[in-house]
């Protein structure tokens, strides 16, 4: 690793450290409840620094990162080589570099993970809202579909999907994800929806004439916003989490495109002569995955004030 | 509710420990020559014991211990004429005239439920694995060129051919194992896939049957009376393992005594750092290749736009170092073949066939001769419009397949082709090759002990498994001189001619043919491995009675 | 209560169902065949014909929809392709291992879940509720399979205390007296229990300390403490037992994530179990078993979660059930 790279990485946690003081301290003068209520818990700012550091750190991969993820350096001198200060997170079987590959993951996992989490918040956000919305039969139908996606362990779902779709790429394997990962959200919502629906502006709009999708959309979907973002920043780190082990299966992600589920694949056989290869993409995960969790508990803190003393 | 008091509690558990311990030490009834027992790390699971209608390989390894052939090739014997075989269920054969063959039962042979072999078994055995019901895999070839099997008295079984060939005997032999008419007769055909029989199979081989686990274990137990010789080891036991990775965990760990091929570099350094395995090297049966499909992706009635080409599957071929590619991969245990050829063909490993050299200057001319240049400046050559990149089909569950994939890969880039690696579930890959739904693919092939039944399928016009459309009536010409060559030495010039040809067509990159590395416990001594199938002789193998550990004692 | 269980019952009929076709348009579309030959070697095409046939998948797919649902309500599953054996028997001797699997992670889970959170309720905001709450989230955060991978390196490759998979040891089980049998089953157990545990402790832990902090807010818990009882009488008498209500509820949603952990762990730990069995049979094409295998997980998840609303009820007359 190239000294311009470790300064990269220093000024990004740098950068990453000061923003979220910076905030906090916007936080605390702000008027607001919530944005102080965020800070309040105790692990939302090292949670959100650390985000702060993988994305940033994924949206600079090619500073941080001293070669193309999937540059075979030497195949036979290079093979699986334990860290040094050259390579410092070791070399995998192909003699690519672990920690550019790490970084280059980083894209490819916190991006699947966020936008088949927003294809899954969206379905589910509008089939919650529809469903609690309009009643009826429409809710009968919806929510019994629900029930559906909710009855066959996810894992079977997406390996099924993947049987039929052929060769599988980025795009489908995030539509795939988001396809089967909408249907607790889609409850959560339709439960925070049958309130609102009762509340005085949602008569207020319909009397003046707003047509359903209307209010769905100005006034329901907004006033339903906490338990959807909170799902969200949960979502992503489910998404992750099974895309990893879709990877780890062979049927996620393709090489030599690296994703921390892939790369844990990839070193599986040597686990025991150099574990370097899967240790640090499974820490990765884990620590993004934490991030994610303590800034969606720290957001619920912040949201919805009636949980507010939990932590 | 029951609370027991703290002390007591104690007592039990230490004396759960005891009683299981001791009842270890205990147990260990048997303690002679006769009791060992090995238990083998298989890879997948048994699907049925009954062999025509067995289709997965650890089947083979299990059954090949319980049925026998009439005779069995000698661990570097050829398959033309008879002269690499002995005897096993035959006692001897003789022509009485060209297109008759008759085999002389050994009388000592005896079914394990008691009644003997006799030729009777051997023509309803002929019967059944010719039957479309029972729709062995091996059907079309016996029916090639065996016209009828019939039993002229009990002991004498004659076998009458169509036509004139070298590998008669080879034929006669090798496909079938011997079923027992007795037990199988009643069984309608149609059923036989499903059969009761295949899960508790009886036969005449060396060891009996025990017991099954489905998704665990399945247990043989030496059959005493055998009648070409007592096996030493008393029982033999698969363990089930999902991956290759799990097996040689299991072996490692000592939990398994033996696996058949260790695969990469990294497994035979695990099993030799282990301190309790034995290594025993022997020619792999495999080879493995680049298929290029020369007709389009997708429409076999079309060329394809980059690979009916030879100067640039030639192009590509130069442009792959493959030593290095092997040397990475394998380290030393598996050698790039001059051709489809297996390092079970030893006799096939012969200077006249030599691998092109890499040579990436002379691949880039080539490319630009045919026209193809990077004239976009986007890192990747182009003609017409059309840039030089094709998708790569490798299934997903063989590791050294995916490694390759991805060094021809980087290889290939540089060189200005792109490749697209689509990894895929082997049932996929399986269907897309066969319907022709693919660009490029990596294959392995498990040879038979005989070239002239395994090339011309894969590499011939009109062969079954020919997925690229590769057509070459030279090719075809050499291939059946030298399936009609009457010596060893005619039917290697003609082998030679054959895969000359291919090299020069080059239908696809020939990559590795690996060394097999097996791991056997240390304790089991007079390891024989036969290339073709390296469990045929277990009931050689033995654990001296100072060496028996409890697992060998156990149950004696 | 009749008409409520009567409706359950028909909702989760109508749900297997649907799970059952949808699972069947998937698996037939997939692409591949059941009964080409494994990589490498060669095929008759004929052959392959005639066993379609034999099989019935010449037929058009309405066509053995249809004889699946009539076989499915005579209670017959079929016969597995790859394993040469009738669904339900393959099902059959794959189910224990995976209920045994389950119930035993499901006791780590919820056994060291409810501990762990408990004591962090009791000590909120100090040091140690921080450092739980850190270990908890970790926990949560894994991969399953990593965790087990990182397990079995550490445990049986290094340290030797665990045999490294399988149910049992297949040469010595039977020849241990009984109490040697039961240690067999439980050493080779340990490790992938504790592997879907752990992660699944991580999530209960979190979920009852917010239970139970939330349940210590209330106004008869305010009440108690102003009668001056101890805390420690409060935390338990009181508040655990109303801030057990929602972590039963969990019970049946663990259900899911314990199959679909499964999967993965069971491959790791070659545990001869229902997850196992699935993802072959996804990998053979084995329609039948694949159907067979999407049947049981989904009357599992069903069953799971009438259980968990049952035991709600029980544990709490304030609920009715209606609706």
């Amino acid at each position: 690793m190239t000294a311009l790279s470790w300064l990269v990485l220093a000024a990004i946690v740098a950068w990453a450290i000061a923003l979220v003081q910076w905030s906090r301290r916007r936080a605390r003068r702000a008027r607001r409840d919530d944005a102080r209520r965020f800070f309040r818990h105790p692990s939302a700012a090292a949670g959100l620094a650390l985000l702060a550091v993988l994305v940033t750190v994924a949206l600079c991969a090619p500073l941080v990162a001293p070669y193309r993820p999937s540059q075979q350096l030497d195949i036979i001198a290079l093979q699986s080589r334990p860290p040094d200060w050259l390579h410092p997170l070791g070399t995998d079987l192909y003699s690519r570099d672990v920690w550019s590959r790490l970084v280059y993951g980083a894209r490819v996992s916190l991006g699947v993970g966020t936008l088949g989490m927003l294809v899954a918040v969206t379905l589910g956000g509008m089939v919650g809202a529809a469903a609690g919305y309009f009643r009826g039969w429409v809710d009968g139908v919806l929510m019994r579909l629900v029930d559906v996606g909710l009855s066959v362990p996810r894992i079977f779902l997406v390996l099924g999907a993947i049987a039929v779709w052929e060769r599988l790429r980025i795009a489908s394997l995030i539509v795939l994800l988001g396809l089967t990962g909408w249907f607790a959200t889609a409850r959560i919502v339709r439960a925070e929806v049958l309130t609102l629906r009762e509340r005085p502006f949602t008569d207020a709009a319909r009397s003046l004439g707003a047509g359903s999708w209307r209010i769905i959309a100005r006034h329901i979907i907004p006033n339903a916003a906490a338990p959807l973002i909170v799902s969200a920043a949960l979502g992503i780190g489910n998404m992750m989490l099974l895309e990893a082990g879709l990877s780890f299966l062979g049927v996620g992600i393709q090489p030599p495109e690296p994703s921390w589920g892939n790369m844990i694949a990839d070193g599986r056989d040597l686990l025991t002569s150099a574990p370097w290869i899967s240790l640090f993409p499974g820490l990765a995960i884990a620590l993004s995955v934490m991030a994610l969790h303590a800034v969606a508990d720290a957001l619920r803190d912040a949201l919805d004030p009636r949980t507010t003393r939990l932590s | 509710m029951i609370t027991l008091p703290r002390v007591p509690r104690c007592i039990a558990v230490a004396v759960l420990i005891a009683c299981t311990t001791s009842a270890c030490s205990r147990a260990g009834g048997c303690r002679d020559e006769y009791c060992g027992t090995l238990v083998f790390a298989g890879v997948g699971e048994v699907t049925a014991l009954l062999p025509p209608v067995s289709d997965a390989s650890v089947d083979r390894d299990v059954y090949d211990q319980i049925f026998l052939r009439l005779a069995d090739l000698t661990p570097d014997g050829g398959t033309i004429g008879d002269s690499g075989f002995v005897p096993q269920l035959a006692q001897r054969w003789e022509w009485t005239d060209p297109l008759t063959l008759v085999f002389h039962l050994d009388p000592r042979a005896r079914w394990q439920d008691g009644p003997p072999v006799t030729a009777e078994d051997v023509a309803f055995t002929f019967a059944a694995y010719t039957d479309t019901a029972v729709n062995s895999a091996d059907r079309g070839t016996l029916l090639a060129h065996i016209a009828s099997v019939t039993a002229q008295d009990s002991l004498t079984a004659l076998f009458h051919f169509r036509d004139r060939y070298p590998e008669m005997f080879y034929d006669a032999v090798f496909h079938m194992r011997i079923l027992p008419a007795h037990l199988l007769r009643n069984v309608p055909l149609a059923t036989w896939r499903t059969a009761e029989f295949g899960r508790a199979p009886v036969g005449a081989g060396p060891y009996r049957f025990v017991r099954w686990t489905p998704g665990q274990s399945l247990e043989l137990a030496a059959d005493s009376g055998f009648y070409l010789g007592r096996p030493h080891l008393r029982r033999l036991i698969w363990r089930f393992a999902s991956d290759l990775n799990v097996a040689i965990t299991q072996v490692v760990a000592g939990e398994a005594d033996a696996i058949e091929v260790l695969l990469s570099p990294t497994n035979i350094e695990r099993a030799r750092n282990s301190g309790h395995l034995t290594l025993y090297s022997y020619p792999g049966p495999t080879y493995t290749f680049l298929r290029f499909n020369l007709r389009a992706d997708g429409d076999s009635l079309r060329p394809h736009p980059i690979f009916a080409d030879r100067d640039v599957r030639r192009a590509l071929v130069l442009a792959t170092d493959r030593a290095r590619m092997c040397q990475s991969v394998f380290s030393g245990n598996a050698k790039v073949p001059p051709g489809p050829i297996p390092q079970s063909w030893s006799w096939l490993w012969v200077p006249q066939l030599t691998v092109p050299s890499y040579d990436s200057a002379q691949a880039a001319r080539l490319l630009a001769a045919r026209g193809w240049r990077d004239s976009d400046g986007d890192g990747v050559r182009d003609r017409g419009g059309r840039k030089l990149s094709f998708h790569l089909s490798v299934p997903s569950t063989s590791p050294p397949r995916v490694q390759y994939a991805q060094l021809l890969q980087e290889a290939l880039k540089a060189v200005g082709v792109e490749v697209v690696i689509d990894q895929m579930e082997p049932a996929t890959l399986q269907e897309r090759l066969r319907a022709g739904g693919f660009d490029a693919a990596l294959e392995t092939w498990f040879a038979d002990p005989s070239p002239a039944s395994a090339a011309p399928g894969i590499w011939g016009s009109h062969g079954p498994s020919n997925f690229g459309h590769y057509a070459s009536p030279a090719f075809d010409r050499q291939v059946a001189a030298a399936a009609s060559a009457t010596t060893p030495d005619a039917a290697r010039t003609s082998w030679i001619a054959a895969f000359g040809t291919l090299d020069q067509d080059a239908p696809g990159i020939m990559l590795f043919s690996v060394d097999n590395i097996a791991a056997v416990d240390s304790r089991v001594t007079d390891v024989q491995i036969r290339p073709d199938s390296w469990w045929a002789l277990v009931r050689t193998w033995r654990i001296p009675p100072d060496k028996l550990n409890e697992r060998d004692r156990v149950g004696g | 209560m009749t008409a409520w269980l009567l409706r359950r019952l028909a909702a989760g009929i109508a749900i297997i169902f649907a799970v059952v076709t949808l699972t069947f348009v998937a698996v037939h579309l997939a692409p591949g065949d059941p009964f080409l030959p494994a990589d490498g070697r060669p095929m008759d095409p004929a052959a392959v014909a005639r066993l379609r046939t034999a099989y019935g998948l010449d037929r058009t797919l309405l066509e053995q929809y249809g004889r699946y649902l009539v076989a499915l309500g005579r209670g017959e599953l079929g016969q597995s392709f790859s394993r040469r054996r009738p669904v339900a028997a393959a099902i059959g001797s794959a189910l224990p291992n995976t209920v045994l699997l389950a119930g035993a992670a499901l006791l780590i889970d919820f056994a060291c879940g409810i501990a762990i959170g408990v004591f962090q309720a009791a000590r909120v905001r100090r040091r140690s509720d921080v450092a739980l709450t850190n270990l908890t989230l970790f926990f949560y955060s894994l991969p399953t399979f990593w965790l087990g991978m990182v397990l079995l390196l550490l445990f049986s490759q290094w340290l030797h205390w665990l045999p490294v998979g399988g149910a049992i040891d297949p040469v010595l089980h039977d020849a241990l007296p009984l109490g040697g049998r039961l240690l067999d089953r439980l050493r080779h157990l340990v490790l992938p229990a504790l592997t879907l545990g752990l992660v699944g402790a991580g999530g209960t832990a979190r979920f009852q300390r917010a239970a139970l902090l939330e349940a210590l807010g209330q106004d008869y818990v305010r009440t108690a403490r102003a009668k001056g009882l101890a805390e420690r009488t409060v935390l338990v008498r009181h508040a655990l037992r109303d801030a057990l209500l929602p972590v039963i509820s969990l019970l049946g949603l663990a259900l899911p994530f314990l199959l679909t952990g499964a999967v993965l762990v069971e491959t790791v730990f070659a545990w001869p179990g229902l997850g196992k069995l699935a993802a072959d049979a996804i990998l053979a094409r084995d329609y039948p078993l694949v159907l067979g295998t999407v049947l049981v997980a989904s009357l599992a998840v069903v069953v799971g979660s009438l259980v968990a609303d049952l035991l709600t009820v029980a544990a709490d007359p304030r609920i009715r059930l209606s609706g």
